[in-house]
């Protein structure tokens, strides 16, 4: 009984040593992370924004992993141990993980509990457009984010996860169109030209090129804080381009653009264009263009759109760029292709 | 109208105002006393939509794999839901109070309501019995169980190709005194501990961390140790002669593939521990099946 008892002892001290080694090695150094709380305060009130609190480099396949997992624990799964045991393994080193785990678990077994008395639904808000304008912004960068951590998650293993990835994209682009607050709809899509450029066969805008010229939507309707609230001036009015027709206003450091609709036409208006642009055929290039696909392109591919005509000799370049059933005077089709536009860049065709 | 979470997963946009409706009303239920501060209210709320964007429900169509939240009824989905909100609540009102902590000390506590505040409710326990409710008692189940400890001894063994990374580890754990796991691993490897001193021994122990870590977390690493154990479970005695043999679909039982066998078939031969070429009966010699057992059953 006593040898017994002793190698019993014995086990445990063993495992116990093991599990302090363990500890050691599966631990993964926690991020340097800024504190989320404060980050999200100051930003909160400066764009009436919701920032994220999650970091789109948190470990995706593990995370999507938990659900099942739990539940596979929740209903006493015999195999649970044997399927689960690399995210076991992860779980122990990554605190960020395993705080998610304790949360869904807890959430998890609450729900399947049985219960006489549910949560009724909530009462409220039913469109998009009266939902708070800072949590559809707070919605699209989520969804921007996630779209990041496949990618990445993607090269990582060497895989192509570009569908989910883009169809994450063209959701965010369609919330983001029923933000009204252009500030708050630019926040929303900060981060959109950057996760795109990371697709497979993609490439990043080449802004530091002298001979390259990068338009962005001219920002129109910006908040200023005034005792603390937030004041905007009207965004309802629809901008006019020279021939008063309905226009996005585009700029590149001090030049200025448009692209104007004519019928089902756009029409790209670039004014005061260098010396060495003049006189030659231009090559324009739309990123986010074939991320959603609302307008048919002048030539096919909106990151080769070759100018009908070349530059004049006063710097000007008038040039269509595809035709669209949108109609830029309805507010929520403009927002839509001003997410569309987010980059433009014009170079010289050599 | 209700939602569902096939709603939040395939019409988001039409979707997401219902939820945030939902949401909101139940984060001004359990902010208690915040509960008209704008930004602790977001906070939750954002809190959720993130979680639920994450594990790839919200916004996540066809693309991710459904899960078991997807599989809940609707209102064992609501009430996942209120409970996600409710924990992050209480986080947020512990970090407030923390915040007010040093004024709150030279104040009395008369709160009335001290029975509807939900950090009361939570004192005791707030995760109940939840298994490896900490890292610590992780590793220690890690550390105990069979299948998980030959996981470990798996991705050990995997080091031998760098004999330095190797040593490092086994001279930490005879200095840890995990004596039962050193001895497995040296009967193994045939190979005795090295007293000579190693150089950059701390970058080897590093490197040898890092691919540990990495094995250990390999769904790879896993299969391989599921085949192995299968290996000494069902192979049978070869009819006429001393070896052992098991088909593969008998390996794959009913949980894994045929080609996941495979691939934890060719890890075992990387590992000199078979001689399999594709077939689909797999041969094994006596002493080849004790090793097995040896190294991956028991220690």
């Amino acid at each position: 009984m006593n040898d017994y008892m002793s190698s019993a002892h014995s086990a445990y001290d063993d495992d116990a040593q093991v599990a302090k080694w363990l500890q050691q090695i599966v631990h993964i150094p926690q991020r340097d992370r800024i504190d989320s709380s404060s980050t999200i305060k100051s930003s909160s009130e400066h764009l009436n924004t919701l920032e994220l609190l999650t970091q789109s480099d948190y470990h995706l396949p593990f995370y999507q992993q938990l659900p099942d997992f739990v539940m596979a624990l929740l209903q006493n799964d015999s195999q649970v141990e044997l399927q689960y045991a690399p995210l076991l393994y992860h779980l122990a080193g990554c605190r960020e993980c395993h705080s998610a785990y304790l949360d869904l678990y807890d959430a998890m077994s609450t729900a399947i509990q049985p219960q006489g008395q549910r949560s009724l639904l909530g009462q409220g808000t039913r469109t998009l457009a009266a939902t708070p304008h800072r949590m559809l912004a707070h919605l699209c960068q989520s969804l921007i984010s996630q779209a990041e951590a496949i990618l990445r998650q993607a090269r990582h293993e060497r895989a192509n996860y570009d569908a989910s990835a883009r169809s994450l994209l063209q959701l965010a682009i369609q919330i983001s169109a029923h933000i009204s607050q252009s500030t708050v709809r630019r926040q929303a899509l900060q981060d959109l030209v950057r996760v795109a450029t990371l697709f497979d066969g993609h490439t990043a805008p080449d802004e530091a090129s002298p001979d390259v010229y990068a338009y962005t939507p001219a920002v129109t309707g910006t908040g200023h804080m005034r005792r603390g609230r937030t004041t905007r001036r009207s965004e309802t009015t629809i901008q006019r381009g020279q021939e008063d027709l309905p226009a996005l206003q585009l700029q590149s450091h001090s030049l200025e653009g448009s692209i104007v609709q004519k019928g089902q036409t756009l029409e790209l208006h670039l004014h005061d264009l260098a010396e060495t642009l003049r006189g030659r055929v231009v090559l324009i290039s739309i990123l986010l263009g074939s991320l959603i696909e609302p307008i048919r392109w002048h030539g096919g591919n909106p990151r080769a759109i070759r100018s009908t005509n070349p530059v004049d000799a006063h710097g000007v370049l008038i040039t269509p760029l595809g035709q669209t059933d949108l109609h830029i005077e309805n507010n929520e089709e403009r927002n839509l292709l001003e997410a569309i536009f987010l980059l433009l860049e014009v170079r010289a065709l050599d | 109208m209700p939602f569902t979470a096939h709603d939040l997963r395939y019409q988001t946009e039409h979707s997401y105002p219902l939820l945030y409706a939902y949401l909101h009303r139940n984060a001004q239920r359990y902010l208690g006393a915040l509960k008209y501060d704008a930004f602790e209210v977001d906070t939750v709320i954002g809190h959720v939509v993130e979680q639920l964007v994450r594990l790839g429900l919200l916004g996540g169509g066809s693309q991710t794999p459904l899960t078991a939240l997807d599989r809940l009824t609707d209102a064992q989905f609501y009430t996942f839901l209120s409970r996600s909100v409710r924990n992050k609540a209480i986080d947020r009102l512990r970090k407030r109070h923390l915040q007010v902590n040093a004024v709150a000390e030279l104040e009395t506590n008369d709160d009335e309501n001290a029975d509807n505040d939900p950090l009361h409710s939570t004192v005791e326990s707030l995760w109940g019995t939840t298994p490896f409710a900490t890292p610590e008692e992780l590793t220690l189940h890690l550390a105990s169980q069979n299948h998980l400890r030959a996981v470990l001894r798996h991705c050990i063994l995997a080091l031998s190709a760098a004999p330095n990374q190797l040593q490092a580890i086994l001279q930490e754990l005879q200095e840890m005194g995990a004596d039962t796991l050193l001895q497995s691993i040296q009967t193994e490897l045939q190979l005795p501990l090295s007293h000579e001193p190693v150089m950059h021994l701390s970058q080897h122990k590093d490197h040898a961390h890092k691919k540990l870590r990495y094995c250990l977390q390999q769904q790879s690493s896993n299969l391989t140790v599921i085949v192995a154990l299968r290996l000494t479970i069902y192979t049978k005695t070869a009819t006429g002669s001393n070896n052992y043999t098991v088909d593969i679909q008998t390996l794959a039982q009913h949980d894994l593939t045929e080609d996941m066998v495979r691939k934890g078939l060719d890890e075992l031969v990387i590992a000199g521990l078979l001689d399999w070429h594709g077939e689909t009966i797999v041969h094994l010699t006596a002493v080849q099946l004790k090793r097995l057992g040896r190294f991956y059953k028991e220690e």
